[in-house]
């Protein structure tokens, strides 16, 4: 049955399936996203930094489609203009229903990521007994041996999508990847 | 109702994923709130963390946190939930109050002094003292057991298994030795996302239901001690599947809340403790056709209108990303290795004591059978003369909220703080020279 559902969603271009709710246009956003690193030289390397990326991300697949819900939203919210069309749209808006809190990050620009100030931070540049967020990471594993989930069931897989790198345990889950997360989904 | 009590040390545990918050002095925080702002579908404006927190229904919650990657970056969002924390919360008055605050290992500068001009200019606290969470958590475990290990050698392994990220940390004499410190980049928060994914893609898309999904995670998930036998268990049918659980969304009409179906059903994996380690898996062919059965027995089963899905081996292949990240398709060794090279980077003298005295704190370790798993996996990798053991902390979420309580109530918590006045004078990198050695 998860067969149906999937490919009922990815059938219909990331339309969504009956029970896909309403995110199904937020998911579509990053497959584009996905799209783009994919289109870049290093398929696998790119996929392998949407897929970090996806982890840390809340609001799912939504970061794009809140600013557009802050738009089309009352104004009683808090404000994310990330976007700085978005803020002089909001700017010109009646701003005597906003709230304080909303008022306060008006005033403000909004906030840089943290690899933004990391790479301000330019840690690079310290001597390399000083220890620092860079050095601290654990880096790779020391065994190259590797178990392998299939990404659409879980159970061991043995081969591996020449697209995108995921990697799949049967004819069946390899259909399932192409018909509805390769390139479309987050990796 | 703004507390006069001019002796008052306000200890803030500021963690990205959940504000601890209370009194110095006091054994439990006052306040648990997550550390975010959210907007429920059912709600037309932004929730502050305690109202969220008991919004009765949190489907689709977009949220924003101060936080990314574990670390400061929206200061005036803080401001805002720190600002109602104090004054509604807890009652407090920043002005006769001092700040123990908890930061994270390497903050960069430039998200210190923030904080700082957060804490003194914008809150106007009479004075700070900032800690990191190894310390605290070694301070609190030593104080605990004065005649133990880490109370003896003044030396321990902190394992903070935290929202962003985990830390291994070794602390010697109460301070974390920064060098010997190795961050994994996973934490409480991936391993719900990876929790999202899986459903998302298997059965039901729950890509936006982040408190749900937190929730089937705590509930569900759980270590597996033999990832290659659960998974051939996993993939059985009926009661022979010990895994198979059915978890049912909130339908907002006459449940807001999600529950597990079958609560015992659930709890069947814990008799695999006394199976038998020579349960032979079935051919793959088998394997296949039991597959095929239980897709149509699901048929059966499931109504879509219900919004319910089930789970199997996504309850231990979700915390086994802590352990064989490369596994799940991340170039980072796992929490064994992490430890090791901790260990590794500290002074020869130093590995067996380590290796005896490894503390696990953050909500992650809660996961049944961690520290078991852990210990089997170092125990394969650290030389056979030294002994591991490992001791989870009786509260892992409080444990550093309490450990900061301890210090903030010894009686030279005072002199080790900076006071408005010297930060005013001197500035945020001179003043910030004295918490860290
Ligand atoms: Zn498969
Ligand atoms: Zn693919």
């Amino acid at each position: 049955m998860e067969h149906e559902e999937m490919s009922g969603g990815g059938g219909g271009g990331g339309g969504g399936g009956g029970s896909l709710r309403r995110t199904s246009g937020r998911n579509r956003k990053v497959a584009s996203k996905m799209v783009a690193a994919l289109a870049s030289t290093d398929n696998r390397t790119q996929a392998a930094l949407a897929r970090l990326e996806a982890l840390e991300n809340d609001n799912a697949a939504a970061e794009a489609a809140i600013e557009v819900n802050y738009i089309e939203d009352d104004d009683d919210s808090f404000d994310d203009e990330e976007d700085d069309q978005v803020y002089a749209k909001r700017q010109s808006k009646n701003t005597k229903r906003k709230t304080r809190q909303a008022k306060a990050l008006d005033a403000k620009k909004a906030p840089r990521t943290f690899m933004e100030l990391l790479h301000e931070a330019n840690l690079e540049a310290l001597p390399p007994h000083i220890p620092s967020y860079l050095r601290a990471a654990v880096g790779p594993p020391s065994s190259t041996s590797r178990r392998h989930f299939c990404a659409v069931c879980g159970f061991t897989a043995t081969y591996t999508c020449v697209r995108c790198g995921m990697r799949f345990c049967s004819c069946r889950c390899q259909v399932i990847h192409n018909d509805t997360r390769c390139q479309k989904f987050v990796a | 109702m703004l507390s006069n009590n001019s002796n008052s040390v306000v200890v803030l545990d500021n963690g990205a994923g959940y504000i601890k918050a209370g009194i110095g002095g006091d054994r439990d925080p006052k306040i648990v709130v997550p550390n975010c702002i959210g907007k429920p579908s059912s709600s037309k404006k932004f929730l502050l963390p305690d109202q969220l927190q008991s919004h009765d229904d949190l489907t689709s919650v977009s949220i924003r946190r101060p936080f990314d990657r574990g670390y400061l970056i929206n200061p005036d969002l803080q401001k805002e939930i720190w600002s109602h924390l104090f004054k509604s919360l807890l009652h407090i008055n920043p002005n006769n109050s001092s700040l123990l605050l908890v930061e994270p290992l390497f903050n960069l500068s430039s998200i210190q002094r923030s904080i700082d001009e957060l804490v003194f200019e914008d809150l106007g606290f009479r004075s700070l003292f900032v800690a990191d969470s190894p310390s605290l958590v070694h301070l609190y475990e030593a104080s605990r057991r004065p005649d133990g290990l880490i109370s003896r050698a003044q030396c321990s392994l902190i394992v903070d298994c935290g929202f962003s990220f985990t830390h291994a940390a070794p602390v010697l004499q109460n301070f974390t030795i920064n060098h010997g410190v190795k961050r994994l980049d996973l934490g409480g928060k991936a391993l719900t996302n990876y929790l999202k994914e899986l459903v998302s893609y298997r059965s039901i898309n729950v890509m936006d239901e982040t408190f749900l999904i937190d929730e089937v995670k705590e509930k569900l998930c759980f270590v597996s001690l033999d990832v290659d036998r659960d998974l051939q268990i996993a993939r059985k049918t009926g009661k022979d599947n010990l895994f198979k659980c059915m978890y049912v969304l909130p339908d907002g009409i006459t449940h807001t809340k999600g529950f597990i179906k079958d609560p015992n059903e659930a709890q069947r994996y814990h008799s695999l403790q006394d199976y038998s380690s020579t349960l032979l898996p079935g051919t793959n062919e088998e394997v296949g056709q039991l597959e095929i059965s239980e897709k149509t027995e699901d048929r059966k089963k499931i109504d879509l209108t219900k919004n319910e899905f089930h789970l199997t081996n996504e309850r231990f292949l979700v915390p086994e990303m802590l352990f064989r990240p490369a596994d799940l398709g991340m170039n980072q060794a796992g929490l064994a290795e992490c430890i090791v090279r901790a260990v590794n980077s500290c002074h020869p003298h130093l590995h067996p004591v380590l290796y005896e005295s490894i503390i696990l704190t953050g909500g992650s370790t809660l996961f049944p059978r961690f520290a078991e798993r852990l210990k089997r996996e170092l125990r394969s990798l650290v030389p056979d003369d030294y002994q591991v053991k490992i001791t989870t902390q009786e509260d892992p979420i409080l444990g550093v909220w309490r450990g900061g309580s301890l210090l903030a109530s010894s009686p030279d918590f005072e002199s080790m703080c900076v006071t408005k006045s010297e930060y005013e004078e001197l500035g945020s990198a001179r003043c910030r020279r004295r918490f860290f050695h």
